[in-house]
């Protein structure tokens, strides 16, 4: 287990980004949000690191996003990264307003084609964009 | 009279409606305070918004449409349709000076502190604006009272303005409606001071959101990469390489990401979907009671396979040796194996906790120096482990700490020297030994806080008509009533009884006046009734053995062994011989033999061909209820093989019951792969009927009766 960690954790995540139905799966760090690890996401990024992301043109972002979406439902790892962040930091707002001493554990959002689980941790963000049944 | 009440009114009517206004830029300005802080301050959560130019814009175009507004229509205060009107101040309420000024107060002493002094100088502003003289009169009537009310909700609990909004935009209706005589004048009026004012409030937002627009941007520059996460570049800034190994190798990541993607799994195998519409889903008939051919019949009596545990990394080359189920979580089940011999590096001993809602990936994984061979969850701590290794020692795990056993027994001859295939814990919540027994014959008993001394030591042998005195054990079992007393099963299949500590009539060890003898091969395993029910049947053991049988014994109670109650039993030296009550000779070797939990008749056996067998003997006692094998599916240790040497190495070890209530039955063998069952509701689960137990004990009198004959 504590031989090394880096193998440990990228055997982790692949093994999660091929569970049956998983579509794509999204590591962002909690503090600046930037994207430290992806898999099923298209980077807009022609950076030659396929991990790290430029920020996206804001030009053709929207239409990228739109297409993208509608043909294969695969979208842009910025986009979903931005998303996600609004979606986790309105989520995180709704929680303070309830309670100070709360936090967000767990975000499942569930839509008619998918579900976004997201798991937020003090450093790190986990996402993962799942196929569901078919209700 | 009614003239001076009125023009009171319409004066404090206008006042209010400067007041509102007030507020409303003072709302804005708290506004970009807030967007202020956010983007100063790196640690908080910062939110993707437009860029400045879009900010800038947007300001313009709010401060456009709530004072544009105003010189359209200036007689009404809280524009309802305005986009600033969402955070409009509420129309009704009157406050004098000195209520402002600790509406100020309360003001800088809200959640933005930080910027406090910042504000203070456009405060004054406002001040100067609201202590002019006025006499304006406004478009619609107020009552005072309801108007107090209103205000001592809004300013004394200094709360925000905009969850009132919808509140105050229909009370502004009503009241202008109730006035409609006034509006022309009072407009009039209004308008042209209203304009100046305007013009006024309109220079010193600018001026102010220019000023803070310069603080932004030098702010950004300041920050710049420190604090990557500023809404303005929020397609997040770039991870060199460098930094990408970096936190993709530190401690916390790794902690991350075993932790998250361990709910991220739970999340994905729950099977069930909480959204399922059965109204729409009509047509897919869930048809699983029928499905189950080879396990189907009686629809209680029905056996179904819920899950099945194997890991590529760990489980490979391993068997399993032992299995068992926490009581206090009935979803965990902990596996031990063996070691793998093609990876030295591995450690040999291995156990996995695996989690009936996590289908691929154990819970925990815990690691020994040598093969574990015996394995369970303290029934008295929820977080505890014990397990018995080869090398002889005893050793705990706790799912709270790492993988590597918290405590262990050390290697020397004051414990174990040989193979620990057996072992328990006994006694009650606060007062438990571990009792732990090697194939040389030798029981110890441990405390569970200290590992590095045997608090007990006892050796067993055999008892005098035997050649040697060595004694092989296989296998122990505590009966639930008596933790000072137990069984011992032996290699050459004798089964003896002993007691922990010298009492009247016995010494310590193994009593030489009872000796259970039925089987002709090395004992697999034994086990007592579980005995919870309205008779008591704890005195009914089960053994299991390789001579292919498995048998029914009535233990004597330790105390009548050489009593009075039984004369003939103590002939002096010579050992009486009990036989069983009932001999279940199987198709092949019997590994292992477990009542089920619950109902008093049910028992679990597996057998070297690999088929798990639910017996009830109240059903028959001849053939079993269920007999069904672990699905083949593409995993374990001898998927690619051929049938045939499958077939060979498809033998299952263990059996273990789920504690509470009986109705999941786990299984692994020589595979390395752990499937567990679910039992239908004849065979398992918590309602037992009386005349089960009554059945049993006809069946033991019967069969008692016959013996007797």
């Amino acid at each position: 287990m504590a031989q090394d960690a880096p193998n440990e954790t990228l055997s982790l995540l692949t093994r999660l980004s091929q569970k049956p139905g998983v579509q794509s799966t999204l590591v962002l760090s909690r503090d600046n949000g930037a994207i430290v690890r992806t898999s099923g996401l298209i980077s807009n990024s022609t950076s030659a690191n396929p991990n790290s992301t430029l920020p996206a043109s804001t030009d053709n972002a929207p239409d990228n996003y739109g297409n993208a979406r509608k043909e294969s439902g695969i979208h842009s790892a910025e986009d979903v990264a931005s998303m996600v962040w609004s979606f986790l930091s309105s989520a995180g707002k709704l929680v303070d307003g309830l309670d100070k001493d709360d936090e967000v554990k767990l975000l499942r959002l569930r839509t008619k084609k998918n579900e976004l689980v997201i798991v937020p941790d003090p450093k790190f963000i986990l996402v993962v964009i799942h196929d569901t049944p078919p209700a | 009279m009614e003239s001076t009440m009125q023009q009171r009114r319409d004066e404090i009517a206008a006042k209010r409606a400067r007041l509102a206004e007030i507020k409303q830029q003072r709302l804005l300005r708290k506004e970009i305070t807030a967007n202020r802080a956010s983007m100063g301050s790196p640690s908080e959560l910062a939110q993707p918004t437009p860029s400045r130019e879009h900010q800038k814009r947007d300001l313009d175009a709010i401060i456009n449409s709530v004072l544009g507004d105003k010189d359209s229509r200036p007689s009404s205060t809280g524009p309802p349709g305005s986009p600033a009107g969402g955070r409009a101040t509420r129309p009704t309420s009157v406050i004098s000076a000195s209520q402002l000024s600790s509406d100020n107060e309360a003001r800088t002493s809200s959640p933005a502190p930080a910027h406090a002094s910042g504000t203070g100088m456009v405060d004054r502003d406002m001040q100067t604006l609201a202590i002019a003289p006025l006499a304006t009169v406004f478009e619609f009537d107020a009552e005072p009272k309801k108007e107090i009310i209103t205000y001592s909700k809004g300013v004394q609990t200094s709360t925000d303005w905009t969850p009132s909004k919808s509140r105050g935009v229909g009370d502004s209706d009503e009241e202008r409606d109730e006035s409609p005589t006034r509006t022309p004048r009072a407009s009039k009026r209004m308008s042209r001071r209203q304009k100046e004012r305007d013009d006024e409030i309109r220079a010193n937002i600018r001026k102010e959101i220019e000023e803070e627009q310069k603080l932004a941007q030098l702010s950004a520059l300041d920050a710049g990469a420190a604090q990557g996460g500023s809404k303005e570049n929020f397609p997040f800034r770039t991870l060199t390489n460098e930094e990408l190994n970096a936190v993709q190798s530190s401690d916390e990541f790794f902690n991350f990401v075993e932790r998250s993607t361990k709910v991220l799994e739970r999340a994905l195998d729950q099977q069930y979907d909480i959204l399922a519409d059965y109204a729409l889903a009509g047509a897919e008939v869930d048809e699983e009671d029928e499905g189950y051919g080879s396990a189907g019949g009686k629809k209680g009596r029905r056996i179904k396979e819920v899950a099945q545990f194997w890991d590529e990394r760990w489980s490979k080359k391993r068997m399993v040796s032992d299995l068992g189920f926490s009581t206090k979580f009935p979803e965990l089940v902990l596996a031990s194996y063996t070691k793998n011999p093609s990876a030295p590096h591995d450690p040999d001993g291995l156990i996995q906790v695996w989690n009936m809602h996590m289908h691929d990936r154990p819970e925990y994984i815990f690691h020994a120096q040598s093969d574990i061979l015996t394995a369970k969850f303290s029934p008295f701590h929820p977080n505890l482990i014990i397990g018995g290794a080869y090398s002889g020692q005893v050793l705990l795990w706790d799912t709270r700490a790492k993988s590597a056993p918290v405590q262990k027994t050390p290697l020397t001859g004051s414990g174990h020297t040989h193979p620990v295939y057996s072992l328990d814990i006994v006694g009650t919540q606060n007062a438990n030994n571990i009792i732990s027994c090697s194939t040389d014959g030798v029981v110890c008993g441990w405390t569970v806080d200290m590992l590095s001394q045997p608090q007990e030591f006892l050796e067993l042998a055999s008892p005098p008509p035997a050649k040697t005195d060595d004694m092989a054990v296989t296998c122990i079992a505590f009966p639930q009533s008596d933790p000072t007393y137990f069984l011992a099963g032996t290699e050459e299949g004798s089964i003896y009884p002993c007691h922990r500590y010298d009492r009247a009539g016995a010494k310590a060890g193994v009593d030489g006046r009872v000796k259970y003898f039925g089987h002709a091969a090395p004992v697999m395993s034994l086990d007592f009734h579980p005995a919870k029910g309205a008779i008591d049947l704890g005195d009914l053991v089960l053994s299991s053995s390789v001579d292919w049988s498995v048998k029914l014994w009535k233990v004597r109670p330790p105390a009548a062994t050489g009593g009075a109650g039984n004369p003939s039993a103590s002939g002096a030296g010579a050992a009486q011989t009990v036989t069983p009550l009932l001999d279940i000779a199987r198709e092949d070797l019997v590994y292992d033999a477990r009542w089920s939990p619950v109902k008093p008749s049910v028992f679990a056996l597996v057998d070297g061909a690999g088929s798990l067998e639910i017996w009830d003997l109240n059903v028959d006692v001849e053939v079993p209820v269920q007999k069904v094998t672990p699905s083949e599916n593409q995993r374990g240790g001898f998927a690619g093989m051929p049938s045939g040497i499958g077939y060979m190495n498809r033998s299952l070890n263990k059996v273990a019951w789920e504690r509470n209530e009986g109705r999941k039955v786990a299984v692994g063998g020589m595979d390395g792969v752990v499937t567990v069952f679910e039992v239908g509701g004849d065979l398992g689960g918590t309602e037992t009927r009386g005349e089960e137990w009554s059945g049993v004990k006809r069946l033991v009198g019967r069969l008692e009766g016959e013996g007797v004959k």
